[in-house]
């Protein structure tokens, strides 16, 4: 195997052990508790109170314009990485480019911010 | 390379079935946690590739950013979060019959372009010599020259996209 | 296990960047920026100086595309992936002009309603920039981002009346079918890439003129780019999407996206196809004439059954984009060699671009008074509006192609292209060309009877007021119109400039 492979080894590693930790405990306490199901039981944990309604809430659009401003700003990290480790490299060309690369994606946010979609009220 | 094939053969079944599931699942959020398998198996795909910024990215961007707001979609919607039978319609005969097509077509013609293409072995490579045969930060470099008109439209294209959705989304 | 590995300083050397070239582009995303910041500051109190800046800046940007195309030099930048020569200068010439006149439209549209000016204005900007990219983009991810940045505003705008229920089903139709196809032609560049190794078009082109070239997997390839861009000029059966998103949009919109955006699928397909895919007319030549017979024909016979006026003209324009194609369909058969088609293409393209914009701006004046999109509400209108009645003559017959007005002069170069080849194919699509262009007489006259001949609908014969901006539009079409008709030089010099300076 390379070398290269054998680093991501150790994920592989952490993986199985990640699933191990879970199937062990669950499955310990499977082979252990008794067995006496009740509907109280089965219901769902709301600190005490019962619940009410259905699970499903049409949630609100600012959720999404949330999810929106950060698939945009993740992007931008995805641009960002590469020219970060040749920063020297780049030199003052890439410095401009990437500049104005973040300035327009900025003006995003101040638009954003400026037409309130931020405000959390 | 027999630990690679293996691995590339765990991780090809766990993406085919996930993607099966994705289509066949009747609850929209089961279909969304399941293209996150779809799209981090991919992902370690990419990893078996040697290709890793690309898997970084996929993680990232996909992964991370997308299935989220797939998520905060659903979540918009009217529809209730359970089973829905309504998902079907009567052309998913016609649909699959096209489908296996498709897949009859695309697997034929990969075949009869790569089929006998071997990649290198990275047997014994060392990293230093895989990342100067590949061109250290190749991405950075293409990104500086000849995709350098893409790369700043693709803040434009960015910032017109979050534009136009905030005026769509917006409730006045 | 460092993710990320630096580069190693030497081997990069920072492009060349010729500012001169990138003018157009450059003075445009300042522009841009200004409405946004502009809007902004303003909180939608200077809605006339936004469109004014738009509009202003859309002809600051037409001063370098003039510098460079008197400069006349090919400049070819990073690598041949961006190139500035005379054919991106003729269509920026042409993106610039339509994206103005798509704003003296909107201006008094937008003002007559409660819309989102400024954002509007953006997103337009934004569109056009798309699509001068697109113009000058010769390799395989900036057509990719071009095309998105040309598509993805274009799909926010044709639903810009959010309330209504039209303008919703206009939009998710074309957002749902546009993504589809992008993906169907991203597959396709992707198994290009995988047999090529390369993106810039000029390497492709000479890696798939060799033996090796004619794999299943390179003809794939080419279908799938071919039928990704079919969807954005809507040749038939990739058309569904147009009427419904042509009628449920706002006009201008309607208009800009059967003019502009369909002239940046046919830009990016004669990149593709006459610089990346030379070597392989065995696969495009014959989907061509396919797309070619069929988009003529179903648009031609559906735009017969048309009551409104706007799913009319969608079908018509589905119809001129199938005489677009006619020469596609015959480029590896020409003696001058596949260069040679260009030129019709980008004639018929320019003449299109003047009859059709002034098609809608008639529509959006007259549906100023009828408030409808009906056909039979044209009734009469020569009574109460006999200015507005010539222009719509002017137009519609100038669709048709009855000289001596601009439409004729693009017929005739695609036909002449046709008789060129000189093959039994040529000559079998001439003839389906030929009985299209009768059918489409009808339909075109029909809307010239009704105007002429038939009584007002409802009797009232107020005189139509039309506003400047588009009193400004349509003498601009109609002018225009009307001078290719009798001079077609003028568009044929433009026609001739518009080959690559690399073809044969």
């Amino acid at each position: 195997m390379s070398e290269l492979l054998r680093a991501y080894l150790t994920v592989v590693v952490f993986l199985a052990a990640a699933g191990m930790l879970v199937g062990v405990s669950l499955g310990m306490g499977r082979l252990l508790r008794p067995k006496r199901p009740s509907a109280q039981k089965a219901m769902t944990y709301e600190s005490g109170v019962d619940p009410v309604g259905s699970i499903f809430g049409q949630s609100q659009v600012r959720y999404y314009i949330f999810a929106l401003l950060f698939v945009m700003f993740d992007v931008e990290a995805v641009f960002i990485f590469p020219w970060a480790l040749g920063l020297e490299v780049y030199g003052v060309f890439g410095l401009v480019e990437m500049t104005i690369f973040i300035v327009i994606l900025a003006l995003g946010l101040l638009y954003a911010w400026r037409k309130g979609v931020l405000r959390w009220v | 390379m027999v630990a690679q094939n293996i691995a590339f053969g765990v991780l090809a079944a766990a993406t085919s079935l996930a993607a099966i599931r994705v289509v066949t699942t009747r609850n929209v959020v089961h279909a969304a946690l399941y293209l996150v398998v779809v799209l981090a198996s991919v992902g370690a795909l990419y990893i078996l590739l040697t290709a890793e910024f690309v898997a970084a990215v996929q993680i990232l961007v996909y992964v991370g950013a997308i299935v989220v707001l797939l998520l905060f979609g659903v979540m918009l919607t009217k529809a209730t979060l359970g089973e829905d039978d309504q998902l079907d319609n009567d052309q998913r005969w016609l649909g699959a019959v096209i489908a296996l097509f498709l897949l009859g077509t695309l697997s034929f013609v990969l075949v009869d372009a790569f089929g006998d293409d071997k990649l290198p072995s990275l047997e014994g490579v060392s990293r230093a010599t895989l990342e100067a045969q590949r061109g250290s930060g190749a991405v950075g470099d293409a990104i500086f020259s000849t995709f350098l008109v893409p790369f700043e439209v693709v803040s434009v294209l960015l910032l017109a996209a979050l534009v136009g959705a905030i005026v769509l989304a917006r409730r006045d | 296990m460092d993710v990320l590995s630096g580069p190693v300083a030497g081997v990069f050397r920072a492009p060349d960047v010729d500012y001169h070239a990138f003018a157009p582009e450059l003075v445009l995303v300042a522009v841009l920026v200004a409405v946004l910041v502009v809007d902004l500051v303003l909180e939608g109190r200077g809605r006339r100086l936004v469109g004014g800046l738009a509009g202003i800046g859309l002809l600051a940007a037409m001063v370098p595309v003039l510098t460079l195309a008197v400069d006349g030099a090919n400049r070819s930048m990073v690598g041949g992936a961006y190139v500035v020569d005379d054919f991106a200068l003729v269509f920026k010439g042409l993106f610039l002009i339509a994206g103005y006149v798509t704003m003296l439209l909107s201006s008094d549209y937008l003002a007559d309603d409660d819309y989102y000016e400024g954002e509007y204005y953006f997103l337009l900007l934004s569109s056009v920039l798309g699509m001068m990219v697109m113009a000058s983009s010769r390799d395989l991810i900036s057509i990719f981002v071009a095309l998105e940045l040309l598509s993805i505003p274009a799909y926010m705008l044709a639903g810009w009346r959010k309330r209504d229920l039209k303008g919703n089903e206009a939009t998710l139709k074309y957002y749902l079918l546009g993504v589809f196809a992008t993906g169907v032609m991203l597959y396709g560049m992707s198994l290009i890439f995988g047999i090529t190794g390369e993106t810039v078009l000029t390497e492709i082109g000479s890696k798939l003129q060799g033996p090796g070239a004619s794999l299943p997997l390179v003809s794939l390839g080419i279908v799938f780019v071919i039928v990704g861009f079919a969807f954005k000029i809507s040749a038939v059966p990739f058309h569904s999407w147009a009427p419904d998103t042509y009628e449920g949009a706002p006009t201008p919109i309607t208009a800009f996206l059967s003019v502009a955006s369909k002239a940046g699928g046919f830009v990016a397909l004669m990149q593709l196809v006459f610089i990346g895919f030379l070597g392989r007319d065995d696969v495009w030549q014959p989907m061509f004439w396919v797309l070619a017979a069929l988009t003529m024909t179903v648009g031609n016979l559906i735009a017969l059954r048309q009551t409104n006026i706007v799913r009319m003209l969608a079908y018509s324009s589905v119809a001129q984009a199938g005489y677009m194609l006619l020469p596609f369909a015959v480029a590896g058969d020409l003696a001058k060699g596949p260069g040679a088609a260009m030129g019709p293409m980008t004639t018929y393209l320019l003449i299109y671009a003047a009859m059709n914009l002034g098609a809608f701006a008639l529509v959006l004046a007259v549906a100023r008074k009828t408030r409808s999109g009906e056909i039979a509400s044209y009734g009469g209108l020569f009574e109460y509006a006999p200015g507005l009645t010539v222009l719509m003559s002017i137009f519609v017959f100038a669709l048709a192609g009855i000289p001596p007005l601009g439409g004729w002069y693009g017929k005739l170069v695609v036909f002449k292209t046709l008789l060129d080849a000189n093959t039994p194919w040529a000559i079998v699509l001439g003839v389906i060309a030929a009985v299209n262009s009768v059918i489409a007489l009808y339909y075109y006259a029909s809307v010239a009877r009704e105007m002429w001949m038939r009584p007002v609908p409802d009797g009232d014969t107020t005189p139509v007021r039309v506003p400047a901006g588009l009193t400004a539009a349509l003498s601009l079409c109609a002018v225009a119109t009307v001078v290719i008709g009798v001079y077609p030089q003028v568009v044929a010099r433009f026609g001739d400039l518009a080959v690559f300076s690399l073809l044969p």
